[in-house]
């Protein structure tokens, strides 16, 4: 009998040691578990910060929308799961088993969004069968919305689920894992400033995941909404601009050449960003990306164009810079000059005896072909750098092209071959290897009005979350003001004394311009097929001469003359800017 | 009635079993809803009553009354485990209950402790220092015979719970190291024939405690789930209707089977630890019984009760801390249900009867 005593005392011993080991020693770890259990963490969405222009015009803002999610773990039959969701919510099939499919081998809990902004159909679908699909659960999320639509769409940018690469890479600070953020343009560029804080719900949650709603929220942390961010933009004369592109292919920009603020910025054709608000399908996102326009594309900045003959206001500087334009300096003009061989052409009859302002405003070819001839290569590139073509101009968005500036040494570089003399001549009219973004060509422009100081283009005007204030670099550059003033008088000429820039003139302002034809291909070629690659049209501006307050670029792909297809479109914006002032 | 009886009368011991079956009533009201007598709580309120009124109504007969009669009750028992098998109704996949109209009755539980009556009536009228191997078979007969008559209801929790009733009984009765040998050998062949007559489920359960966390959301999440209610209840446990764990639902069977992981999750490794003591002090007033009995007869039914109280207790509590597999055995005087708790206050009064009769002729 007393033998049994042993046992006994051994199988208390073990019962209890197995206690100890639960309770005392593991008891802080299955505490967290019995927490993971019952509680259910709802993240709350903040809204991004709105997007205004420089009159408080809101260009982005949020709406609020519901977001269906599925909670995988509180699956308990997944077939009958995704049966309702696709005749209850008419929500594809597939496209929900794939997404299981990737949740599972993710091996993360995250709530799985099947669809969004649920209409109040779903809505009511959805809290009818609350109890029955506890796996099926309805969250408020802010959608960002742009008001505008395409207006300004390039330069707003829009904003996407984070990916991960971006996440690796760090990209943003604040993101983790499906949240959303800026994926182009100002919404990626000052993403920091936009994005707000999420809050999060913590809910009491039973055995099969249903939400325990006798029990108020255990915790809750209100989203804070992102800081607001003003823009330089000025939203009338933004859309003037995207009026006057309606149709066309091509990018305008205005701008203070004083300060480089950004007042309007235009590329077309355009996209609504409110497509990426929501998670955009691949069928959409696939459309916008082989559309043979590449409508995503900003041609203000992500694209370089050759500039035709604005071109030769840079080569007036180089010319007067070097000493080789006097006061007195004068070329024939009789319509076709040989160098090295070869027939370069200009008007028809030519333009007789020319000096620099009236070469400048008739865009004398001959004249500034003898010009680049005795230039040379070097001092030509070494100009187009101190205007700043060839680099980036640091305006704040993603994605900037820099343009090529032609010379020996790029020649060498890139194709390994010497540069050869007759290159030097297409170079002096804005053809050939050169290129430049309409941004690039209206900060040089801005520079011959502002008296040689090359701004800074820029469109951020304050931020209420920014507590330094952004200085944008202006360099002045060591172009002499008698020099600045031939070539403005030159871009005077052009617009108002029987110029080629006289569709963009305006009675009683002093509107002073350059046109540019930029040729795609040999006038041989466009005479044999007519209409196709037609020359891309520039023009470049600003006004007044005597008090420069807008600086204008207007680029139209395949447009004609620069006359012709650009000056007009220049002047609605002047006309629109000093409108406005009335 | 004797004087000695009535002075005789253990209160310390009966204060044991109130207090276990308070914590379990009230451990059975923090986890389910309501307090009516329809609830599990008030329903468990009112088997206590039923629980006690046996109690003192058998205290008051001699057990030799019982072990005199009980051909006739062995044979009742049989007949109310046959006529489970024809009226009876089933719950949870185990048709072991009868409907009595008010309440339903599981005629196996009682059935254990006619069965400890008879074999311990048997074997004590063998005088030799050892059974035969005749001894030995009727005893098997008297406790295996029931013992089908439950496998075939498919509940095999209960059934389990026979198998230390004659292993104990036995050994004190005196058996030959062959033949422990013998019946060792038995259990080591019957082994893996009663593996593969076990229902897929079961042997899940088996393989689980060997093995818990290869199927966590599986045949594993009743023991994970218990797991955590006994883990989070840490030192001093969460408190009266607090625990996540049993009032959320992730604590299969809380209010029965499981009742354990509740009270270790309420109220921690302290009200653990105070149950395991008042088992362990029980356990020491059968032993004392047992030592001091009167008779033969009367020491082997209550060994035979401490056996079969111990076998449940361990088996219960090793399964809710993630020992043993998931078997449905209730632990006693604790979890809700009335057929459980009624036979132990008949097991205990039982018990109680031989320690006041211990010198009584």
């Amino acid at each position: 009998m007393n033998l049994f005593c042993y046992p006994v005392l051994l199988i208390f011993l073990i019962l209890g040691a197995r206690l100890w080991q639960l309770q005392i020693i593991q008891g802080a770890e299955y505490a967290l578990k019995a927490e993971n259990n019952r509680v259910r963490r709802i993240e709350l969405i903040a809204p991004r910060g709105m997007i205004l222009d420089r009159n408080n015009e809101v260009l982005a803002e949020h709406r609020s929308s519901f977001t269906v999610l599925l909670y995988r773990e509180s699956i308990t039959d997944p077939a009958e799961t995704i049966r309702f969701l696709a005749e209850k919510l008419g929500i594809n099939s597939e496209d929900v088993e794939l997404k299981l499919r990737r949740s599972r081998e993710s091996g993360l809990y995250r709530p799985i969004v099947v669809k969004e902004e649920a209409g109040i159909e779903d809505i009511s679908i959805i809290e009818a069968h609350r109890r029955d699909h506890p796996e099926i659960q309805l969250v408020p999320e802010p959608l960002r919305s742009y008001k505008n639509n395409k207006l300004a769409a390039h330069l707003l940018g829009y904003i996407g689920e984070v990916t991960e690469e971006e996440l690796d890479k760090d990209l943003f600070p604040s993101a983790h894992s499906g949240s959303l953020v800026g994926q182009s343009g100002i919404e990626r560029k000052y993403n920091e400033l936009l994005v707000g804080q999420n809050g999060e719900r913590l809910v009491l949650v039973d055995s099969r995941g249903r939400e325990v709603r006798e029990v108020d929220p255990l915790d809750e942390r209100i989203p804070i909404t992102g800081g607001a961010v003003w823009l330089t933009l000025d939203l009338e004369l933004q859309s003037v601009a995207e009026e006057a592109l309606e149709g066309k292919v091509g990018a305008i920009v205005a701008m203070n050449p004083g300060n480089g603020e950004i007042l309007a910025m235009a590329s077309a054709p355009s996209f609504d960003p409110n497509a990426f608000s929501t998670r955009l399908s691949y069928k959409d996102w696939n459309a916008l990306l082989e559309d043979p326009d590449h409508p995503l594309q900003n041609r203000c900045i992500q694209n370089s164009y050759a500039p035709g003959s604005i071109f030769k206001l840079i080569m007036a500087a180089a010319g007067l810079e070097s000493g080789f334009l006097g006061e007195g300096t004068f070329v024939d003009c009789e319509g076709t000059a040989v160098y090295y061989g070869r027939v370069f052409h200009c008007v028809k009859d030519g333009h007789g005896r020319i000096g620099l302002e009236n070469a400048i405003a008739k865009s004398c070819n001959i004249f500034f072909y003898e010009l680049g001839r005795r230039l040379g290569i070097s001092r030509i590139a070494e100009h187009a750098a101190i205007l700043g073509l060839g680099e980036k101009t640091g305006i704040d968005l993603p994605g900037e092209r820099s343009g090529i500036v032609p010379s020996p040494e790029w020649k060498r570089r890139t194709q390994e071959e010497p540069w050869f003399l007759g290159e030097t001549i297409p170079v002096s009219i804005g053809q050939g290897a050169l290129s430049a973004t309409p941004l690039q060509i209206l900060r040089a422009v801005s520079a011959f009005a502002n008296g040689g100081i090359l701004v800074t283009p820029h469109l951020l005007y304050s931020a209420e979350k920014s507590e330094v204030n952004q200085e944008w670099p202006k360099p002045q550059i060591p172009v002499s003001e008698s020099s600045l003033r031939r070539i403005r008088e030159g871009m005077w000429r052009s617009v108002n004394h029987a110029g080629t820039g006289y569709n963009a003139a305006i009675p009683g302002l002093g509107i002073c311009g350059k046109t540019g034809t930029a040729q795609i291909v040999s006038k041989e070629t466009q005479k044999r097929v007519p209409g196709v690659a037609d020359d891309h049209a520039w023009f470049a501006g600003f006004s007044t001469k005597e008090n420069p307050e807008i600086a204008v670029v207007v680029f139209v792909e395949h447009g004609g003359t620069g006359g012709a297809a650009a000056a007009p479109l220049a002047r609605k914006m002047f006309k629109a800017f000093y409108d406005k002032r009335k | 009635m004797d004087r000695r009886v009535l002075f005789g009368f253990d209160w310390l011991w009966l204060l044991t079993l109130l207090a276990l079956s308070g914590i379990g009533v009230i451990a059975i009201w923090s986890t389910t809803d309501g307090t009516s007598l329809d609830s599990y709580f008030g329903k468990q309120l009112i088997y206590l009553c039923c629980a006690l009124f046996v109690f003192f109504a058998l205290l008051y007969f001699n057990y030799h009354v019982f072990s005199d009669y009980i051909v006739f009750i062995y044979a009742a028992g049989m007949i109310m485990l046959g006529l489970v098998l024809v009226i009876g109704i089933s719950s949870h996949g185990n048709k072991s209950w009868i409907d009595l109209g008010i309440i339903t009755f599981q005629p196996s539980e009682v059935m254990k402790l006619i069965v400890i009556i008879a074999l311990a009536k048997y074997y004590s009228r063998h005088e030799g220092e050892y059974l035969g191997i005749k001894e030995l078979f009727i005893g098997g007969l008297i406790v295996y015979v029931p013992v089908f008559m439950v496998v075939m209801q498919r509940d095999l929790g209960t059934a389990v719970t026979y198998l230390p009733i004659y292993g104990v009984l036995s050994c004190l009765a005196g058996i030959r190291k062959k033949h422990l040998l013998l019946l060792l050998v038995i259990v080591v062949i019957a082994t893996p024939i009663a593996w593969f007559s076990l229902q897929g489920y079961q042997r899940g359960r088996i393989m689980n405690v060997i093995s818990p966390s290869s199927d966590p959301y599986g045949l594993g999440y009743q023991s994970r789930q218990s797991e955590i209610a006994i883990g989070s209840g840490r030192l001093l446990g969460k408190g009266f209707k607090q625990g996540s764990q049993g009032n959320l639902g992730f604590l299969p069977a809380r209010h029965t089977d499981f009742v354990f992981a509740v009270l270790a999750e309420e109220r921690g490794f302290v009200g653990s630890v105070l149950i395991l003591g008042l088992f362990l002090f029980l356990s020491y007033r059968l032993f004392r019984t047992a030592r001091e009995a009167k008779d033969k007869i009367g020491m082997m039914i209550v060994a035979g009760v401490l056996g079969l109280l111990l076998f449940h207790m361990t088996i219960n509590i090793g399964m809710v801390e993630g020992l043993l597999p998931i078997a449905g055995i209730p632990l006693p005087f604790v979890s809700a249900g009335g057929s459980s708790l009624v036979t132990y206050y008949a097991a205990m009064s039982l018990c109680m009867g031989i320690w006041i009769r211990r010198y009584v002729n």
